[in-house]
Protein backbone atom coordinates (compact mmCIF):
# COMPACT_ATOMS: atom_id res chain seq x y z
CA UNK A 1 0.00 0.00 0.00
CA UNK A 2 2.99 2.26 -0.45
CA UNK A 3 1.17 4.11 -3.20
CA UNK A 4 -1.53 5.22 -0.79
CA UNK A 5 0.31 5.80 2.45
CA UNK A 6 3.82 6.89 3.34
CA UNK A 7 6.09 3.90 3.77
CA UNK A 8 9.23 4.28 5.86
CA UNK A 9 12.21 2.01 5.53
CA UNK A 10 14.90 3.86 7.42
CA UNK A 11 15.29 4.77 11.04
CA UNK A 12 16.11 8.34 10.08
CA UNK A 13 12.78 8.70 8.30
CA UNK A 14 10.92 7.35 11.28
CA UNK A 15 12.80 9.68 13.61
CA UNK A 16 12.07 12.69 11.43
CA UNK A 17 8.43 11.86 11.26
CA UNK A 18 8.12 11.34 15.00
CA UNK A 19 9.89 14.60 15.72
CA UNK A 20 8.07 16.68 13.12
CA UNK A 21 4.54 15.58 13.92
CA UNK A 22 3.44 18.22 16.37
CA UNK A 23 0.10 18.27 18.20
CA UNK A 24 -1.20 15.43 16.09
CA UNK A 25 -1.37 11.72 16.74
CA UNK A 26 1.20 9.77 14.74
CA UNK A 27 0.06 6.30 13.76
CA UNK A 28 2.93 3.99 12.84
CA UNK A 29 1.96 0.67 11.39
CA UNK A 30 4.67 -1.97 11.60
CA UNK A 31 4.10 -4.69 9.08
CA UNK A 32 4.90 -5.92 5.63
CA UNK A 33 3.33 -5.41 2.28
CA UNK A 34 3.01 -9.13 1.77
CA UNK A 35 1.15 -10.09 4.90
CA UNK A 36 -2.61 -10.33 4.39
CA UNK A 37 -3.59 -8.88 7.77
CA UNK A 38 -1.20 -5.97 7.23
CA UNK A 39 -2.85 -5.31 3.91
CA UNK A 40 -6.26 -5.41 5.53
CA UNK A 41 -5.12 -2.91 8.11
CA UNK A 42 -3.52 -0.75 5.43
CA UNK A 43 -6.79 -0.66 3.56
CA UNK A 44 -8.60 0.66 6.62
CA UNK A 45 -5.83 3.17 7.29
CA UNK A 46 -5.75 4.51 3.77
CA UNK A 47 -9.49 4.98 3.69
CA UNK A 48 -9.59 6.77 7.01
CA UNK A 49 -6.52 8.89 6.45
CA UNK A 50 -8.46 11.85 5.16
CA UNK A 51 -11.06 11.66 7.87
CA UNK A 52 -8.48 11.86 10.64
CA UNK A 53 -6.10 14.17 8.80
CA UNK A 54 -6.86 17.09 11.08
CA UNK A 55 -5.67 15.35 14.19
CA UNK A 56 -3.63 12.39 13.04
CA UNK A 57 -0.94 11.38 10.56
CA UNK A 58 -0.43 7.84 9.37
CA UNK A 59 2.71 6.10 8.14
CA UNK A 60 3.71 2.53 7.41
CA UNK A 61 6.99 1.04 8.57
CA UNK A 62 8.34 -1.99 6.80
CA UNK A 63 9.60 -4.48 9.39
CA UNK A 64 11.65 -6.32 6.78
CA UNK A 65 13.92 -3.35 6.42
CA UNK A 66 17.17 -3.77 8.33
CA UNK A 67 17.50 -0.19 9.32
CA UNK A 68 14.26 -0.35 11.20
CA UNK A 69 15.10 -3.43 13.25
CA UNK A 70 16.17 -1.30 16.19
CA UNK A 71 12.63 -0.01 16.41
CA UNK A 72 11.24 -3.48 16.03
CA UNK A 73 13.23 -4.47 19.09
CA UNK A 74 12.61 -1.28 20.98
CA UNK A 75 8.87 -1.45 20.51
CA UNK A 76 8.86 -5.20 21.25
CA UNK A 77 7.12 -5.99 18.01
CA UNK A 78 6.48 -9.68 17.83
CA UNK A 79 3.24 -9.84 15.89
CA UNK A 80 2.50 -8.04 12.68
CA UNK A 81 0.78 -5.84 11.97
CA UNK A 82 1.39 -3.78 15.09
CA UNK A 83 0.38 -0.15 15.34
CA UNK A 84 2.13 2.23 17.68
CA UNK A 85 0.72 5.65 18.53
CA UNK A 86 2.73 8.78 19.30
CA UNK A 87 1.82 12.30 20.30
CA UNK A 88 4.49 14.99 20.33
CA UNK A 89 7.19 12.32 20.28
CA UNK A 90 5.69 10.67 23.32
CA UNK A 91 4.38 7.15 23.13
CA UNK A 92 0.67 6.77 23.82
CA UNK A 93 -0.60 3.57 25.38
CA UNK A 94 -4.07 2.16 25.08
CA UNK A 95 -5.67 -0.32 27.44
CA UNK A 96 -7.73 -2.52 25.19
CA UNK A 97 -8.06 -5.38 27.63
CA UNK A 98 -5.14 -7.27 26.13
CA UNK A 99 -1.80 -7.88 27.79
CA UNK A 100 0.03 -5.38 25.62
CA UNK A 101 -0.99 -1.77 26.15
CA UNK A 102 1.88 -0.32 24.19
CA UNK A 103 0.55 -1.06 20.74
CA UNK A 104 -2.44 -2.22 18.77
CA UNK A 105 -1.90 -5.71 17.43
CA UNK A 106 -3.89 -6.80 14.42
CA UNK A 107 -6.27 -5.06 12.07
CA UNK A 108 -9.45 -3.06 12.65
CA UNK A 109 -12.90 -4.33 11.75
CA UNK A 110 -13.94 -1.11 10.07
CA UNK A 111 -12.89 2.46 9.46
CA UNK A 112 -15.00 3.74 12.30
CA UNK A 113 -13.21 1.56 14.82
CA UNK A 114 -9.89 3.00 13.80
CA UNK A 115 -11.23 6.55 13.87
CA UNK A 116 -12.68 5.97 17.33
CA UNK A 117 -9.38 4.65 18.63
CA UNK A 118 -7.40 7.55 17.20
CA UNK A 119 -9.91 10.03 18.52
CA UNK A 120 -9.69 8.52 21.98
CA UNK A 121 -5.92 8.75 21.91
CA UNK A 122 -6.05 12.36 20.72
CA UNK A 123 -8.49 13.35 23.40
CA UNK A 124 -6.45 11.64 26.07
CA UNK A 125 -3.25 13.24 24.82
CA UNK A 126 -4.79 16.69 24.80
CA UNK A 127 -5.76 16.17 28.41
CA UNK A 128 -2.28 15.04 29.35
CA UNK A 129 -2.93 11.33 29.64
CA UNK A 130 -0.29 8.89 28.48
CA UNK A 131 -2.61 5.90 28.60
CA UNK A 132 -6.23 5.79 27.48
CA UNK A 133 -9.00 3.24 27.51
CA UNK A 134 -10.12 1.58 24.35
CA UNK A 135 -13.58 2.70 23.23
CA UNK A 136 -14.26 -0.48 21.27
CA UNK A 137 -16.20 -3.44 22.62
CA UNK A 138 -14.11 -6.54 23.39
CA UNK A 139 -15.47 -8.55 20.50
CA UNK A 140 -13.93 -6.11 18.04
CA UNK A 141 -10.47 -6.19 19.56
CA UNK A 142 -8.11 -8.76 18.03
CA UNK A 143 -6.88 -11.32 20.53
CA UNK A 144 -3.35 -12.65 20.79
CA UNK A 145 -1.10 -14.46 23.26
CA UNK A 146 1.81 -12.50 24.60
CA UNK A 147 4.88 -14.55 25.46
CA UNK A 148 7.65 -13.47 27.75
CA UNK A 149 10.96 -14.53 26.33
CA UNK A 150 9.29 -17.45 24.59
CA UNK A 151 7.85 -18.82 27.79
CA UNK B 1 -77.65 9.78 25.57
CA UNK B 2 -74.91 11.96 26.92
CA UNK B 3 -72.11 9.60 27.77
CA UNK B 4 -70.96 11.78 30.62
CA UNK B 5 -74.28 11.61 32.44
CA UNK B 6 -74.30 7.92 31.91
CA UNK B 7 -70.95 7.59 33.57
CA UNK B 8 -71.95 9.67 36.54
CA UNK B 9 -74.67 7.26 37.26
CA UNK B 10 -72.58 4.22 36.61
CA UNK B 11 -70.89 2.15 39.24
CA UNK B 12 -67.40 3.23 40.41
CA UNK B 13 -65.91 0.19 38.76
CA UNK B 14 -67.18 1.33 35.40
CA UNK B 15 -65.92 4.86 36.01
CA UNK B 16 -62.52 3.47 36.78
CA UNK B 17 -62.70 1.50 33.59
CA UNK B 18 -63.64 4.66 31.75
CA UNK B 19 -60.70 6.46 33.31
CA UNK B 20 -58.51 3.56 32.37
CA UNK B 21 -59.91 3.63 28.88
CA UNK B 22 -59.25 7.34 28.65
CA UNK B 23 -55.78 6.67 29.82
CA UNK B 24 -55.29 4.08 27.16
CA UNK B 25 -56.68 6.10 24.27
CA UNK B 26 -53.89 7.60 22.33
CA UNK B 27 -54.33 10.86 20.53
CA UNK B 28 -52.04 12.93 18.40
CA UNK B 29 -50.92 16.31 19.64
CA UNK B 30 -50.48 18.37 16.46
CA UNK B 31 -48.31 20.82 18.27
CA UNK B 32 -45.81 18.44 19.82
CA UNK B 33 -46.27 15.89 17.04
CA UNK B 34 -46.49 13.02 19.47
CA UNK B 35 -49.06 10.43 20.34
CA UNK B 36 -50.00 10.42 24.01
CA UNK B 37 -52.57 8.98 26.27
CA UNK B 38 -52.45 11.71 28.87
CA UNK B 39 -55.65 13.38 27.77
CA UNK B 40 -56.10 16.99 28.75
CA UNK B 41 -53.20 16.87 31.17
CA UNK B 42 -50.82 16.94 28.24
CA UNK B 43 -51.67 20.59 27.58
CA UNK B 44 -50.12 21.66 30.85
CA UNK B 45 -46.83 19.92 30.36
CA UNK B 46 -43.93 22.39 29.91
CA UNK B 47 -42.80 20.77 26.66
CA UNK B 48 -46.23 21.20 25.20
CA UNK B 49 -46.44 24.79 26.31
CA UNK B 50 -43.09 25.48 24.75
CA UNK B 51 -43.96 23.76 21.48
CA UNK B 52 -47.30 25.53 21.37
CA UNK B 53 -45.77 28.97 21.80
CA UNK B 54 -43.22 28.35 19.04
CA UNK B 55 -45.90 26.83 16.82
CA UNK B 56 -48.18 29.80 17.19
CA UNK B 57 -45.40 32.35 16.86
CA UNK B 58 -44.33 30.75 13.60
CA UNK B 59 -47.81 31.03 12.25
CA UNK B 60 -48.02 34.61 13.47
CA UNK B 61 -44.97 35.60 11.44
CA UNK B 62 -46.61 34.19 8.34
CA UNK B 63 -49.79 35.97 9.19
CA UNK B 64 -47.91 39.24 9.56
CA UNK B 65 -47.09 39.07 5.84
CA UNK B 66 -50.76 38.59 5.08
CA UNK B 67 -51.66 41.49 7.36
CA UNK B 68 -49.27 43.69 5.45
CA UNK B 69 -51.14 43.01 2.27
CA UNK B 70 -54.36 43.54 4.14
CA UNK B 71 -53.27 47.08 4.86
CA UNK B 72 -51.59 47.62 1.50
CA UNK B 73 -53.42 45.74 -1.18
CA UNK B 74 -51.37 45.07 -4.25
CA UNK B 75 -52.23 43.61 -7.55
CA UNK B 76 -50.95 40.11 -7.91
CA UNK B 77 -49.20 39.05 -11.10
CA UNK B 78 -49.60 35.45 -12.27
CA UNK B 79 -45.90 34.85 -12.26
CA UNK B 80 -45.75 35.63 -8.58
CA UNK B 81 -48.89 33.79 -7.65
CA UNK B 82 -46.94 30.64 -6.99
CA UNK B 83 -44.94 32.36 -4.29
CA UNK B 84 -47.92 33.46 -2.25
CA UNK B 85 -48.90 30.27 -0.51
CA UNK B 86 -49.96 29.79 3.05
CA UNK B 87 -50.80 26.68 5.01
CA UNK B 88 -53.50 27.33 7.55
CA UNK B 89 -52.50 25.22 10.54
CA UNK B 90 -55.90 25.53 12.16
CA UNK B 91 -57.88 24.30 9.20
CA UNK B 92 -55.15 22.09 7.68
CA UNK B 93 -55.78 23.77 4.40
CA UNK B 94 -53.45 25.19 1.78
CA UNK B 95 -54.24 28.69 0.59
CA UNK B 96 -52.80 29.41 -2.79
CA UNK B 97 -53.27 32.48 -4.86
CA UNK B 98 -53.52 31.04 -8.31
CA UNK B 99 -56.83 32.60 -9.21
CA UNK B 100 -56.66 35.75 -7.17
CA UNK B 101 -56.07 39.18 -8.57
CA UNK B 102 -54.68 40.70 -5.39
CA UNK B 103 -51.83 39.54 -3.24
CA UNK B 104 -52.97 37.17 -0.47
CA UNK B 105 -56.59 37.66 -1.47
CA UNK B 106 -57.51 34.02 -0.90
CA UNK B 107 -55.67 33.98 2.39
CA UNK B 108 -57.39 37.13 3.58
CA UNK B 109 -60.78 35.83 2.61
CA UNK B 110 -60.12 32.54 4.35
CA UNK B 111 -58.82 34.13 7.51
CA UNK B 112 -61.93 36.27 7.69
CA UNK B 113 -64.29 33.36 7.13
CA UNK B 114 -66.47 31.76 9.75
CA UNK B 115 -65.05 28.28 9.16
CA UNK B 116 -61.58 29.49 10.01
CA UNK B 117 -62.83 31.16 13.16
CA UNK B 118 -64.45 27.91 14.20
CA UNK B 119 -61.21 25.96 13.53
CA UNK B 120 -59.18 28.49 15.52
CA UNK B 121 -61.52 28.22 18.46
CA UNK B 122 -61.44 24.46 18.30
CA UNK B 123 -57.64 24.39 18.09
CA UNK B 124 -57.12 26.73 21.00
CA UNK B 125 -59.60 24.84 23.11
CA UNK B 126 -58.01 21.54 22.29
CA UNK B 127 -54.38 22.56 22.71
CA UNK B 128 -54.79 25.27 25.31
CA UNK B 129 -53.50 28.33 23.51
CA UNK B 130 -55.61 30.88 25.34
CA UNK B 131 -59.05 31.75 23.99
CA UNK B 132 -58.33 35.46 24.22
CA UNK B 133 -55.93 35.23 21.33
CA UNK B 134 -58.46 34.22 18.76
CA UNK B 135 -58.44 37.58 17.01
CA UNK B 136 -54.71 37.45 16.47
CA UNK B 137 -55.17 34.43 14.24
CA UNK B 138 -57.97 35.74 12.14
CA UNK B 139 -59.02 38.81 10.25
CA UNK B 140 -61.94 40.76 11.59
CA UNK B 141 -64.79 41.89 9.38
CA UNK B 142 -63.87 45.53 9.71
CA UNK B 143 -60.40 45.00 8.33
CA UNK B 144 -61.77 42.85 5.56
CA UNK B 145 -64.18 45.58 4.54
CA UNK B 146 -61.39 48.15 4.46
CA UNK B 147 -59.27 45.87 2.38
CA UNK B 148 -62.03 45.26 -0.11
CA UNK B 149 -62.56 48.97 -0.45
CA UNK B 150 -58.90 49.56 -1.16
CA UNK B 151 -58.89 46.80 -3.75
CA UNK B 152 -61.81 48.41 -5.51
CA UNK B 153 -60.02 51.72 -5.58
CA UNK B 154 -56.96 50.04 -6.96
CA UNK B 155 -58.91 48.41 -9.70
CA UNK B 156 -60.65 51.62 -10.62
CA UNK B 157 -57.42 53.54 -10.65
CA UNK B 158 -55.84 50.99 -12.86
CA UNK B 159 -58.74 50.98 -15.26
CA UNK B 160 -59.19 54.72 -15.36
CA UNK B 161 -55.60 55.50 -16.12
CA UNK B 162 -54.20 55.24 -19.59
CA UNK B 163 -52.30 52.21 -18.58
CA UNK B 164 -53.76 48.81 -18.30
CA UNK B 165 -52.49 45.81 -16.55
CA UNK B 166 -51.58 43.20 -19.03
CA UNK B 167 -51.98 39.68 -18.02
CA UNK B 168 -50.66 38.09 -21.14
CA UNK B 169 -47.75 35.72 -21.30
CA UNK B 170 -44.47 36.98 -20.06
CA UNK B 171 -41.67 37.39 -22.59
CA UNK B 172 -43.79 36.97 -25.65
CA UNK B 173 -40.87 36.34 -27.93
CA UNK B 174 -43.02 35.24 -30.78
CA UNK B 175 -44.16 38.80 -31.35
CA UNK B 176 -41.07 39.89 -33.10
CA UNK B 177 -42.66 42.84 -34.81
CA UNK B 178 -43.63 44.28 -31.49
CA UNK B 179 -40.19 43.84 -30.12
CA UNK B 180 -38.70 45.68 -33.03
CA UNK B 181 -41.03 48.55 -32.47
CA UNK B 182 -40.25 48.58 -28.84
CA UNK B 183 -36.52 48.87 -29.30
CA UNK B 184 -36.91 51.53 -31.89
CA UNK B 185 -38.75 53.88 -29.65
CA UNK B 186 -36.33 54.37 -26.90
CA UNK B 187 -34.30 57.47 -27.15
CA UNK B 188 -37.08 59.97 -27.42
CA UNK B 189 -38.47 59.42 -24.01
CA UNK B 190 -35.32 59.28 -21.97
CA UNK B 191 -34.76 63.01 -22.06
CA UNK B 192 -38.05 63.60 -20.37
CA UNK B 193 -37.22 61.29 -17.60
CA UNK B 194 -34.05 62.80 -16.34
CA UNK B 195 -35.65 65.89 -14.97
CA UNK B 196 -38.04 63.96 -12.87
CA UNK B 197 -35.50 62.16 -10.73
CA UNK B 198 -34.44 63.64 -7.53
CA UNK B 199 -32.25 60.93 -6.09
CA UNK B 200 -29.56 61.18 -8.75
CA UNK B 201 -29.95 57.74 -10.27
CA UNK B 202 -29.69 57.99 -14.01
CA UNK B 203 -31.21 55.33 -16.20
CA UNK B 204 -29.51 53.64 -19.05
CA UNK B 205 -29.41 55.78 -22.15
CA UNK B 206 -29.51 52.85 -24.47
CA UNK B 207 -31.66 49.84 -24.30
CA UNK B 208 -30.13 46.47 -24.04
CA UNK B 209 -31.46 43.55 -25.95
CA UNK B 210 -32.19 41.49 -22.86
CA UNK B 211 -33.99 43.93 -20.69
CA UNK B 212 -35.10 47.42 -20.44
CA UNK B 213 -34.10 49.39 -17.46
CA UNK B 214 -36.36 52.19 -16.64
CA UNK B 215 -36.39 55.23 -14.70
CA UNK B 216 -35.30 55.43 -11.19
CA UNK B 217 -36.71 54.32 -7.94
CA UNK B 218 -38.90 56.41 -5.77
CA UNK B 219 -39.92 55.83 -2.23
CA UNK B 220 -43.37 54.61 -1.66
CA UNK B 221 -45.16 55.68 1.40
CA UNK B 222 -47.96 53.24 1.18
CA UNK B 223 -50.27 54.99 -1.13
CA UNK B 224 -51.29 53.75 -4.47
CA UNK B 225 -51.23 56.17 -7.33
CA UNK B 226 -51.92 55.98 -10.97
CA UNK B 227 -49.11 56.10 -13.41
CA UNK B 228 -48.44 58.85 -15.84
CA UNK B 229 -47.57 58.36 -19.41
CA UNK B 230 -45.06 60.22 -21.39
CA UNK B 231 -45.38 61.63 -24.81
CA UNK B 232 -45.78 59.11 -27.49
CA UNK B 233 -43.13 58.39 -30.02
CA UNK B 234 -43.33 58.46 -33.71
CA UNK B 235 -44.24 54.82 -33.92
CA UNK B 236 -47.28 55.36 -31.79
CA UNK B 237 -46.23 53.34 -28.81
CA UNK B 238 -46.28 54.68 -25.33
CA UNK B 239 -44.12 54.07 -22.35
CA UNK B 240 -45.07 54.46 -18.81
CA UNK B 241 -42.73 56.01 -16.39
CA UNK B 242 -42.93 56.93 -12.81
CA UNK B 243 -41.79 59.91 -11.03
CA UNK B 244 -41.23 60.04 -7.42
CA UNK B 245 -44.74 61.05 -6.63
CA UNK B 246 -46.77 58.69 -8.69
CA UNK B 247 -46.29 55.02 -8.89
CA UNK B 248 -48.12 51.85 -9.40
CA UNK B 249 -47.23 48.82 -7.52
CA UNK B 250 -47.28 45.81 -9.68
CA UNK B 251 -45.55 43.26 -7.70
CA UNK B 252 -45.37 42.09 -4.16
CA UNK B 253 -42.93 43.25 -1.64
CA UNK B 254 -39.50 43.69 -3.04
CA UNK B 255 -37.81 45.22 -0.11
CA UNK B 256 -38.84 47.18 2.88
CA UNK B 257 -37.40 50.05 4.82
CA UNK B 258 -37.51 50.28 8.50
CA UNK B 259 -39.99 53.09 8.27
CA UNK B 260 -42.35 50.86 6.33
CA UNK B 261 -41.71 52.26 2.86
CA UNK B 262 -41.34 50.14 -0.18
CA UNK B 263 -39.46 50.22 -3.41
CA UNK B 264 -41.49 50.57 -6.52
CA UNK B 265 -41.74 48.32 -9.43
CA UNK B 266 -41.85 50.01 -12.73
CA UNK B 267 -43.93 48.59 -15.46
CA UNK B 268 -43.61 48.97 -19.12
CA UNK B 269 -46.82 48.99 -20.92
CA UNK B 270 -48.12 49.46 -24.31
CA UNK B 271 -51.42 50.91 -25.14
CA UNK B 272 -51.68 48.59 -28.07
CA UNK B 273 -51.46 45.71 -25.64
CA UNK B 274 -49.44 43.48 -27.92
CA UNK B 275 -46.35 43.35 -25.86
CA UNK B 276 -46.13 42.53 -22.22
CA UNK B 277 -43.27 43.59 -20.08
CA UNK B 278 -44.45 42.75 -16.72
CA UNK B 279 -42.91 43.44 -13.41
CA UNK B 280 -39.40 44.24 -14.51
CA UNK B 281 -37.85 45.20 -11.29
CA UNK B 282 -35.54 48.08 -10.99
CA UNK B 283 -32.63 47.11 -8.90
CA UNK B 284 -31.11 49.50 -6.53
CA UNK B 285 -27.75 50.66 -7.77
CA UNK B 286 -24.84 50.48 -5.41
CA UNK B 287 -22.89 53.73 -5.40
CA UNK B 288 -19.49 53.14 -6.92
CA UNK B 289 -16.42 54.07 -4.94
CA UNK B 290 -13.61 55.83 -6.79
CA UNK B 291 -10.83 53.60 -5.55
CA UNK B 292 -12.38 50.39 -6.75
CA UNK B 293 -10.90 50.46 -10.21
CA UNK B 294 -7.34 50.41 -8.96
CA UNK B 295 -7.65 47.04 -7.30
CA UNK B 296 -9.73 45.52 -10.06
CA UNK B 297 -12.71 43.24 -9.85
CA UNK B 298 -13.93 39.89 -11.04
CA UNK B 299 -14.22 41.06 -14.63
CA UNK B 300 -10.91 42.81 -14.84
CA UNK B 301 -9.15 39.89 -13.22
CA UNK B 302 -8.17 41.59 -10.02
CA UNK B 303 -7.21 39.64 -6.93
CA UNK B 304 -9.98 38.63 -4.57
CA UNK B 305 -10.03 40.50 -1.25
CA UNK B 306 -9.13 37.41 0.72
CA UNK B 307 -5.87 36.98 -1.18
CA UNK B 308 -4.68 40.41 -0.33
CA UNK B 309 -1.21 41.66 0.52
CA UNK B 310 1.28 40.36 3.08
CA UNK B 311 0.09 42.96 5.55
CA UNK B 312 -2.98 40.94 6.07
CA UNK B 313 -1.04 37.74 6.62
CA UNK B 314 0.44 38.97 9.83
CA UNK B 315 -2.82 38.86 11.74
CA UNK B 316 -3.21 35.31 10.50
CA UNK B 317 0.11 34.39 12.04
CA UNK B 318 -1.00 36.04 15.21
CA UNK B 319 -4.21 34.10 15.03
CA UNK B 320 -2.27 30.89 14.52
CA UNK B 321 0.00 31.54 17.44
CA UNK B 322 -3.06 32.50 19.40
CA UNK B 323 -4.61 29.20 18.50
CA UNK B 324 -1.57 27.27 19.67
CA UNK B 325 -1.62 29.11 22.93
CA UNK B 326 -5.19 28.01 23.28
CA UNK B 327 -4.10 24.38 23.16
CA UNK B 328 -4.02 22.80 26.53
CA UNK B 329 -0.61 23.49 28.07
CA UNK B 330 -0.99 20.26 30.03
CA UNK B 331 -1.28 18.12 26.93
CA UNK B 332 1.22 15.34 26.36
CA UNK B 333 4.57 16.63 25.18
CA UNK B 334 3.50 20.28 25.30
CA UNK B 335 6.91 21.62 26.20
CA UNK B 336 8.59 19.51 23.59
CA UNK B 337 6.05 20.58 20.97
CA UNK B 338 6.58 24.28 21.65
CA UNK B 339 10.32 23.89 21.51
CA UNK B 340 10.15 21.93 18.29
CA UNK B 341 7.81 24.46 16.69
CA UNK B 342 10.22 27.27 17.50
CA UNK B 343 13.09 25.26 16.04
CA UNK B 344 11.17 24.53 12.88
CA UNK B 345 10.21 28.16 12.41
CA UNK B 346 13.79 29.23 12.89
CA UNK B 347 14.93 26.59 10.45
CA UNK B 348 12.39 27.84 7.91
CA UNK B 349 13.63 31.37 8.32
CA UNK B 350 17.16 30.10 8.00
CA UNK B 351 18.34 31.34 11.36
CA UNK B 352 19.64 27.97 12.44
CA UNK B 353 20.94 25.08 10.44
CA UNK B 354 18.84 21.98 10.43
CA UNK B 355 20.28 19.90 13.20
CA UNK B 356 20.78 16.28 12.40
CA UNK B 357 19.79 14.32 15.35
CA UNK B 358 21.87 11.49 16.68
CA UNK B 359 21.25 8.22 14.93
CA UNK B 360 20.84 6.58 18.28
CA UNK B 361 17.96 8.88 19.23
CA UNK B 362 14.92 7.03 20.39
CA UNK B 363 11.48 8.35 21.28
CA UNK B 364 9.98 8.09 24.69
CA UNK B 365 8.49 4.60 24.78
CA UNK B 366 6.97 2.57 27.55
CA UNK B 367 7.96 -0.99 26.91
CA UNK B 368 5.77 -3.98 27.50
CA UNK B 369 7.70 -5.54 30.34
CA UNK B 370 9.01 -2.34 31.79
CA UNK B 371 9.37 -1.67 35.41
CA UNK B 372 10.01 1.90 36.38
CA UNK B 373 9.83 5.02 34.29
CA UNK B 374 10.14 5.26 30.54
CA UNK B 375 13.61 6.70 30.81
CA UNK B 376 14.70 3.60 32.60
CA UNK B 377 13.23 1.40 29.95
CA UNK B 378 15.08 3.44 27.33
CA UNK B 379 18.33 3.01 29.22
CA UNK B 380 17.66 -0.66 29.62
CA UNK B 381 17.15 -1.00 25.91
CA UNK B 382 20.30 0.91 25.16
CA UNK B 383 22.22 -1.36 27.48
CA UNK B 384 20.78 -4.38 25.72
CA UNK B 385 21.78 -2.95 22.38
CA UNK B 386 25.30 -2.28 23.58
CA UNK B 387 25.75 -5.75 24.98
CA UNK B 388 24.48 -7.30 21.82
CA UNK B 389 27.00 -5.23 19.86
CA UNK B 390 29.79 -6.30 22.10
CA UNK B 391 28.85 -9.89 21.71
CA UNK B 392 28.96 -9.58 17.99
CA UNK B 393 32.36 -7.94 17.96
CA UNK B 394 34.04 -10.66 19.97
CA UNK B 395 35.83 -13.77 18.49
CA UNK B 396 33.85 -16.39 16.79
CA UNK B 397 35.22 -19.47 18.55
CA UNK B 398 34.79 -19.32 22.21
CA UNK B 399 37.08 -21.24 24.56
CA UNK B 400 35.80 -24.60 25.60
CA UNK B 401 35.52 -25.21 29.23
CA UNK B 402 37.43 -28.21 30.45
CA UNK B 403 37.21 -29.90 33.77
CA UNK B 404 40.18 -29.79 36.04
CA UNK B 405 41.95 -33.08 36.38
CA UNK B 406 44.72 -33.38 38.92
CA UNK B 407 47.96 -35.28 38.32
CA UNK B 408 47.11 -37.95 40.80
CA UNK B 409 43.78 -38.51 39.12
CA UNK B 410 45.48 -38.77 35.84
CA UNK B 411 48.04 -41.21 37.08
CA UNK B 412 45.56 -43.40 38.79
CA UNK B 413 43.35 -43.44 35.76
CA UNK B 414 46.06 -43.73 33.23
CA UNK B 415 45.06 -47.24 32.30
CA UNK B 416 41.55 -46.18 31.59
CA UNK B 417 40.44 -45.08 28.19
CA UNK B 418 40.23 -41.39 27.65
CA UNK B 419 36.74 -39.97 27.33
CA UNK B 420 35.47 -38.54 24.05
CA UNK B 421 35.69 -35.06 25.37
CA UNK B 422 39.13 -33.74 25.29
CA UNK B 423 40.96 -33.46 28.53
CA UNK B 424 43.96 -31.40 28.96
CA UNK B 425 45.46 -32.40 32.23
CA UNK B 426 47.73 -29.95 33.70
CA UNK B 427 51.12 -31.57 33.34
CA UNK B 428 54.72 -30.60 33.54
CA UNK B 429 56.27 -28.67 30.85
CA UNK B 430 57.90 -31.47 29.04
CA UNK B 431 54.79 -33.56 28.59
CA UNK B 432 53.29 -33.60 25.20
CA UNK B 433 49.76 -32.69 24.73
CA UNK B 434 48.12 -34.95 22.30
CA UNK B 435 45.23 -34.23 20.07
CA UNK B 436 41.79 -34.39 21.52
CA UNK B 437 39.95 -36.81 19.32
CA UNK B 438 40.09 -40.49 19.84
CA UNK B 439 42.42 -42.26 22.14
CA UNK B 440 45.31 -40.58 23.46
CA UNK B 441 48.19 -41.63 25.48
CA UNK B 442 49.94 -39.69 27.99
CA UNK B 443 53.54 -39.80 27.57
CA UNK B 444 55.45 -38.99 30.57
CA UNK B 445 58.91 -38.01 30.08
Amino acid sequence: MSYLLRTLKKKEEVDTLIRDTIDKVLVLRFGTSTDSVSLLLDDVLSKSERDVSKFASIALVDVDSEDVQVYVKYFDITFIPSTVFFFNAHHMKMDSGSADHTKWVGAFHCKQDFIDVVEEIYRGAMKGKLIVNCPLPPERIPKFQLLYKDV
Amino acid sequence: MNPRIHHRNAAPVKMKKKVKEEKNEYELCKVCKINHNLGRRHNFYPNHIKSLSSFLSRFQTKLSDVRFFLKNPTILLPEHAARNRLWCVFCDFELDEIDSSFACANAINHLASADHLKSVKDFLWRYGGGMDRIDSFRIVELDLAKWEKKCKLLNEAANNGSQRLLTGPVNDIHNELNSENFYNCDRNTIHNLNSSFTNGVVPLQNHTLEEYQVSGIAEFDGHVHGANSCTSTSSGTQFGYMDNQHASILNGRIGSHPNGGMKQVIQHERTNGERSFQGLQKLHRVPSIAGDNATGNVHSGGPPPWFSSTDKNLPNDKQRSGKSSKLNPKRVGAAWAERRKMEMEMEKRGEIVTTKFDSSWLPDFGRVWQSGSRKESKKEFQVEINTSHKDESQAVTPAELQPYVSIRQVSSNSHLMAPSAATYPILKKDILILPKFGEYMLIFM
